[in-house]
This record gives structure tokens, sequence and C-alpha cells, in this order.
């Protein structure tokens, strides 16, 4: 009892996410800047940055919503670190998991974005309200194909929980080269969920300053922060447990190749974020419907026939 | 759509987007850009009644004063009209010297709007990179005439500071390393996709508008039209000099970009080609205080487009009135007409595109009042601003920058 | 390709008030003498229409004591400017708005009239500019009579001392 609520709450659960969410942006900064022939921050940065908007004042709009504004900073991190429980991180086997779990995954991180349409929203302001339309029309771009490219593997690996997923191609390891297509559909859309680069319509800076988040300040700024570099290490990691399952089978190596594993997809999503400039929303919805919902329905055909043809 | 669903959303006087003061009061059905109200003005200062007051050669320094980036195009088209005010030709040395400074300003200005369009579309990297390499420009400036921007370069009569030889040489080495630079954005901008999405079909404005809403400069030569003062009107030894007006046919965001990076290796050429046939001699002939009366408009080329001054003498040390037309003034009346119909999200670009200078819109210049001014020489002044840090807790000696990578 | 001496001789002879009244200062210059705001009406729709000056780069207010002088900076596609100058007396500023045929204009009419006290009849309503908001009405800084010495930035009010006011009376 005692073992599990420290593995929650320490590790590898909450507190190993914060802080790897932390570094997760210094490399995720740091990488972008060297690309852009720029020095970069220090280690440090996101943890100064972090400290010091706790000590800030934090400003509510007097039109805003006082408690729905104040919660919804909670709630997000909340529901990325309760995701966070079901990907496997330490050994083979995620802190909790169930035969389905992949699906409350996704559902808990649809939150942090529907939390911040409602920041938006309930902020008041012309230029959040915009950000925050933003949001939910990019969600309903990125989403589908998101659930249906992280889907497609579940359907051979004939089971619904991450866990599961990870050892099933851990022990047929040549079966991700069928799931190729749905990494790149998921690394794309999961770019868009983090709302990065080319796909930062709803905090683009220079048309609405900074979207939903414009009314935030302090503590609460602080939180969505945090909450966003908890965001990306759990895409990451949800990312590399379904489609880079390689093992070692040894608890301690194999967090090493969970390190490695998630810092590459991150310098992947770098990457993208620096060499592009930003699409407009309807772009957006028109590449994401166009392109990466059509691929990801193929992957789930093929999958299907591959997963019939096989017998499996 | 019902009015209910319209929003207004005012971009400026303060927005990321802007780096100067401007209000576009926009209004919006859903994403598309019903009406504009472009506000400008928040940069008046006065400076055509404090050029009433003044006397010639203070003057140009006001004037120099106008923008920050064009600055030596203002004083450029001043000196000129004055000059011929007064009946006095300049050493043909000096015009030369003019020239180059002139067209080492339009890299430097170009440079900039590259990246402020790439920022403006959010593509960072593209921006640090053009800002890496004005940086190099930069540093020739600040070697020319011994500042980054406010060169003080030229006078009433000619210039003020001459180009020696190991100057002309790191000039060249300059534009060398520039070239290949330049070459690789041009590429960059016919080839990336993302770029192209973002900048093609924007803010259209046809040959046809672009005369009758009174466009200047690579807006109007992105429309197709070659318009340049340099060629229509030439100035200093723009006569002598072989040179290609760069125009566009693509009439929208993407022209004007292709357009400024076409001129970015024009201007490169020019300077090539005066650093070679510069001849010796002075660099300034005598020029009298008192200006005779009379009236002169001056154009020249300014970066952003053209440049008129309008001066008029009354005899006396001090002009009657001098009346500047600043590119951006120019370009700002078709601003409304290119923003309708459009994506909020172009909004920016739009704006960012004919590279407004609400400062030379405005002509402006601060005079602080009541308050004794005092010179710092450069020294004092980087010493001033470490104690101005240390006294509030940061020391900004102790931080260590890593040696300047020279990138040419 | 119309010569500047062309053009001259072309409107003089199509318009006997513009006779000696136009002069070549140097090339792609024209320059006219200070015209009524009758003479001046009557000019422009033929220069725009039928010469080819139907861009419009600038106007220029300019104070001719008694007088506001307005100097517009016409050019055609040869890049020549013809300056056509128009005056109004200052106790009855009007002149027409030409912002409709050539909109380059509208923010320097508003120009003129901030600065100058014109009034532009026909000017379509919209912000003033380029002075703030709260500037004291009546107080126009590019007129020779103001100084902005009397300025008070503080309280926004033009205090000129008395015997000054005087002074500036006894010279009118």
């Amino acid at each position: 009892m005692i073992l599990g609520l420290l593995k929650i709450i320490v590790f590898p659960g909450f507190m190993f996410l914060t802080v790897y969410g932390l570094l997760f942006e210094y490399l995720d900064r740091k990488v972008h800047a060297r690309l852009q022939n720029r020095i970069g921050p220090p280690w440090y940065q996101p943890l100064a940055d972090f400290l010091k908007l706790i000590g800030k004042e934090t400003i509510i709009p007097a039109d805003a919503n006082k408690t729905i504004f104040q919660i919804l900073p909670v709630v997000s991190l909340a529901a990325v670190a309760a995701a966070f429980v079901y990907v496997p991180v330490f050994g083979k086997a995620s802190i909790a998991s169930f035969q389905g779990d992949l699906i409350v995954v996704l559902y808990f991180l649809s939150i942090p974005t529907m939390c911040l349409f409602l920041a938006g929203w309930y902020s008041r302001s012309v230029y959040s309200t915009l950000g925050s339309v933003r949001t939910l029309t990019q969600m309903f771009a990125y989403e589908v194909p998101l659930f249906m490219a992280l889907l497609a593997p579940a359907l051979i690996a004939k089971t619904w929980s991450v866990t599961g997923m990870t050892a099933f191609y851990a022990e047929h390891p040549l079966y991700i080269l069928i799931n190729i297509p749905a990494f790149i559909v998921a690394l794309i859309a999961g770019q868009g969920k983090l709302e990065r680069v080319p796909f930062d319509t709803p905090e683009a800076e220079t048309e609405i300053v900074a979207g939903p988040l414009v009314e935030y300040s302090g503590r609460l700024l602080a939180l969505f922060r945090i909450a966003v570099d908890c965001e990306l290490v759990m895409v990451a990691s949800l990312v590399s447990a379904i489609f880079l399952p390689f093992m070692t089978g040894h608890a301690i190596l194999d967090f090493i190749l969970y390190l490695v594993k998630t810092v590459a997809v991150l310098l992947f999503l770098a990457l993208m974020r620096s060499v592009m400039a930003r699409l407009r929303v309807e772009q957006m919805v028109h590449f994401c419907w166009k392109y990466l919902t059509p691929i990801a329905i193929l992957q789930i055909i093929v999958n299907l026939l591959v997963r019939g043809g096989l017998g499996l | 759509m019902s009015e209910y669903n319209r929003v207004v959303i005012p971009i400026g006087p303060q927005h990321p987007s802007l780096k100067e003061p401007g209000c576009f009061t926009v209004t919006l059905d859903g994403e598309k850009i019903v009406d504009v109200v472009v506000g400008i003005g928040y940069n008046h200062r006065g400076l055509e009644k404090a050029c009433e007051s003044r006397n010639y050669i203070q003057i140009i320094y006001l004037l120099e004063r106008i923008c920050g980036i064009c600055s030596h195009t203002h004083t450029t088209a001043f000196c000129q009209g004055v000059e011929e005010l007064a009946g006095i030709s300049i050493p043909r040395r000096a015009a030369y010297i003019r020239v180059i400074v002139a067209e080492i300003e339009r890299l430097h200005s170009h440079l900039l709007w590259l990246g402020v369009a790439a920022h403006e579309i959010g593509f960072d990297t593209m921006f640090m990179y053009a800002w890496r390499d004005r940086e190099a420009v930069l540093d020739i400036l600040a070697a020319v005439g011994g500042n980054r921007v406010n060169y003080g370069i030229n006078t009433i009569g000619g210039v003020r500071r001459d180009i020696d030889d190991s100057l002309r040489q790191d000039i060249l080495k300059m534009t060398d390393a520039l070239q290949e630079q330049v070459k690789y954005y041009q590429e960059l901008a016919l080839t990336e996709t993302t770029l192209a999405a973002r900048l093609a079909g924007i803010g259209k404005l046809s040959g046809e508008d672009a005369l009758k809403y009174g466009a200047v400069g690579p807006v109007i030569r992105a429309s197709g039209i070659d318009f340049d003062i340099r060629a229509v009107d030439p100035y200093a030894v723009y006569a002598e000099i072989p040179f290609k007006v760069i125009t566009d046919t693509h009439a929208d965001v993407f022209g004007r970009t292709v357009v400024r990076i076409l001129e970015l290796l024009e201007s490169i050429e020019i300077i090539r080609f005066c650093i070679k046939n510069m001849p010796d001699g002075d660099i300034v002939t005598k020029a009298p205080r008192r200006i005779p009366a009379g009236e002169v408009i001056s154009r020249t080329e300014a970066p952003r487009g053209e440049d008129i001054h309008y001066i008029r003498s009354n005899g006396t040390e001090r002009p009657d009135r001098v009346r500047v037309r600043a590119p951006s003034e120019a370009n700002w009346h078709a601003m409304r007409h290119m923003l309708l119909g459009q994506y909020l999200a172009d909004a920016p670009i739009t704006i960012a595109a004919i590279d407004p200078c609400f400062s030379c819109t405005d002509r402006a210049i601060v005079i602080n009042s009541g308050r004794e001014t005092e010179l710092m020489d450069w020294p004092r002044l980087r010493q001033y601003s470490i104690d101005w840090y240390k006294k509030r807790g940061i020391d900004v000696a102790s931080i260590k920058i890593p040696e300047r990578r020279m990138y040419f | 390709m119309q010569t500047e001496e062309a053009i001259i001789h072309k409107l003089a002879e199509k318009f006997s008030i513009l006779k000696d009244k136009l002069y070549v200062q140097r090339s792609k210059r024209i320059i006219s003498e200070f015209l009524t705001r009758e003479e001046f009406e009557q000019v422009l729709p033929y220069l725009r229409d039928k010469m080819g000056f139907y861009r419009a780069s600038h106007v220029v207010g300019t104070d001719e004591g008694e007088d506001l002088g307005f100097i517009y900076l016409l050019t055609n596609d040869e890049g020549i400017i013809l300056a056509l100058k128009e005056k109004a007396p200052k106790s009855d500023p009007k002149i027409s708005s030409l912002s409709g045929d050539y909109p380059s204009l509208e923010f320097h009419e508003r120009e003129l009239v901030s600065l100058f006290g014109a009034e532009v009849e026909g000017l379509p309503a919209g912000p003033s500019y380029p002075l703030p908001d709260g500037w004291p009405e009546g107080n126009y800084p590019l007129r020779k009579e103001w100084n902005p010495e009397y300025f008070d930035q503080n309280t926004m009010t033009y205090n000129p001392p008395i015997d000054d006011k005087e002074k500036e009376g006894g010279k009118k």
C-alpha cells in the first residue's frame, strides 16, 4: 500500500514526472536554440522560471469566474499526472494497469486541452476567447488521427492496455515495422496536441498574444506551464511505449532505454518546431483531415488484415 | 452572419507583433476580417515644427533620428535638397560613399525585415538566422560611421567620413559571405512549403490598386510596377551604376519577400561596383550657412520605398518649412484594402509586409524637456549600465560571454 | 514620353489661368504658383484623367502668412512630380478633399486638419491624426504663430504671455 503510494507520488510517478518535465523543457529549449544558432538557456532555467512565477502576484480578471479560473491549472496538471500512472517507465509494467487503460490515458490527455479551452473562455478577454476557439478547432483536427494512430497497434497486440501492448511488442519487435505510418501520424498529431510550431495557432503570440493563457499570471500560470511540460513528457512516453517498445528485461537498463527513447522523440519534436512556420488554423485542419486521418484509417485496415492473415 | 457573431480585436498599440505603436482595430467574423480601422500617430512628436527653429546643420542630425533603420536615406534626401537649393555639387567620392552607405543600409533593413516577417508567421529559426547575418552588416556600419544606427555620414556638401582601403576590404568580405546566405534564403523562400503556404496569396494588391493607393518601394514593385527612384529620378551616382530594378508579379506577401531577397543580391552588386569604381578626391565641399531662398522636392529610394523631402528656404540660416514624406507613410493607405477578407492569422504578416516604420510615418524625435542633458562617451555609457545593474544586485561584468563567433 | 516642357505647354494651352504659372525647376520637377480653390478644382480633373497624374504622393501644408498653402505632389508614370499649389485664407481655410480620387491623400488631409486647421470638405469621418486625443481645439502647431514654448504638456493648454499675444496681434 505504502509502496504503491510512494510509486505514484515519488517515482516513477508525479515527482519524477515534474522533474523530467522541467528537464524536457530545458532540452527542448536548448536544442531549439542551438538549431537557431543561439546559445540557449542554462539547465536550471525552466526551474528558475517556475520558481519565479510561483513568487509572482496572481491576478484574476474581474470578469472571470474565480473558482473555475483557479481550479483549471490544477485539474490540467492532475489529469496529466493521472495518465502517467498507466505508462511503463521503470521496468516492464506501469504503476497500475488494466484492460482498456489506453482509452483512459487518451481521455486523460484530452483534459488539459479542454482545461486550456475553458481557461481561455472564462478569462473573458478577446484574445483568450479567440485562442480558446482555436484550441477547440485544432482539437477536433488532431484528436481523431491521434486516437486512431494509437489504437491501430492495439489491434495487433490484441490488448487495450499500454503495459500489455509494450509487453507484446517487446516480444515481437518486428511487428513495429507495420506500425511505422501510425508512428509518424502520432508524432505529428502529438505536436498538434502539444500546440507547438507548426500547430501553435492557439497561442500564436504575433496574432493573439498568448491565446487562452493571456490573462494567467503568477502561480496559476506556473501550474499551467508545468502541466504543459508534463504533457510533453507524457506524449513522448506514450509514443515510445507503443511504437518503440524495445526492452532488455533488466529494470535499470530499461529505464535508461526509456530515457533514451523519450529524448529521441523530443528531439524529433524540437526539430519539427525549429524548421517550420506556423500554419493557419484552417490549414492545420485541412492537413489533419486530408493527410493524417486517411493514413491512420489505412493503418487500421492494414492492421486488421495483418491480424486476420496471421491468424493472431 | 449576423452582427452578433462579430468580435472586435485591437491589434495594438501594444502588441507582440508590432515593434512600434500602431493600432489596428480589426472586426472579425469568425477568423475572417470584415473591417479594419488603421490608427497611427502614436509616435508624433513634432519634428517638422522643431526643424523650423534649427539651422540646417542641426536639422541633419534631427532628421537622422526620424527612423532608426533608414536614417541615412533621410539625411541624404535632405542634404541633396539643400545642396540643390544652394547650387553646390558634391565631390564624386562623396556621392559614391553616400551610395555605398545607402546600400549597406538597405541590406540591414531588408535583413531585419526578413527576420521580422519570419517571426510574424512563427518561423523563429529564420528570424534568428536573418538577424545573425544582419549583425555582420551592422558591424560594417559601425565601422563606417561609428554607430550601429544613425551613422552621421551625411553633411551638406558631402560626407563626413571617408571609406579607406582596409574598410573597403572588410565590406567586400562581408558582402561575399552575405551573398551566400542570401542565396540560401532565396532558395528557402522558394521551396519551403509551410513558408509558401503562409505567404502566397496573402495581402493581395494588384498593380492598379498599388498605383491608386500610392504604394511605394518593394510593395509596388511586387505588384509588377518597376517604380524605383534610383532608376526613375537618379540621384547621387545611381545614373552611372548598372543595376536591375527588381519586380515580381505575385502581388502578395510572397512577392514582396522575393523582391526584398533579390534586392539584397542587387544591393550587394551595387556595393561591389561602387567600391571598385570609387574615385579619389575630397569628400566634402564648403557649403554656405545661409541657404538661398527657394523650394525643392528631393527624392531618394529608401529601403522601404520612395522618400520625399519638401524643403523651403527663406534665405536665412533656418528653413521655412521641411516636410518629410517617409515611405511607410505612403504604404499605409493600401493597408485596409489588403487586410479586408483575410484571416486574422494573416494580419500580422500583411502589416509587416509593407515593412512599416511607425516612427517614419509620424516623424518623431524624443526631446527631453526640463532635464539637463549631457554627453556620454561609449566607455562611460557602458560603465553606467554596468553600475545600474550592480545597484540592483546583478553583476553583468561577471557574465562570461563566449567569444563571438564571426560567421563571416 | 512627355517632356516637362510639353506638359506645361499643353496645360497652358488648355487653361488660360495656368499661363506663366507653371515652370520647370529641373528635370522631373514642375512647380506651379499658388492657385485659388476654383482654379485648382478646374485644373485637377484634367491633370488626373487626361495628363496621367493619377498618383498623389503627398500634400504639404504651408503657412503663407495670411493664407494657408497646400502643395499637392502629383506624380505620373514617368516619375515627373508636378507640385500643384492651392491657397486658402486662414480666416476661411476651406479646401475640398481629394481622398475620393486619390485615396493616398486621406491621412495627409487629416494632418492638414490637425496641424494647420484646414477645413477639408468631404473628408470621411475618422480618427484625428497625428495629434493625441485631448489636444486642445484651436491649436494648430504648424502655423507660424504657434510657439511650442507656450504649450504646457501636463495640462494640455496653450498659454502665450499677454504682451506676446498683443505683439502677434500687432503684427497682423
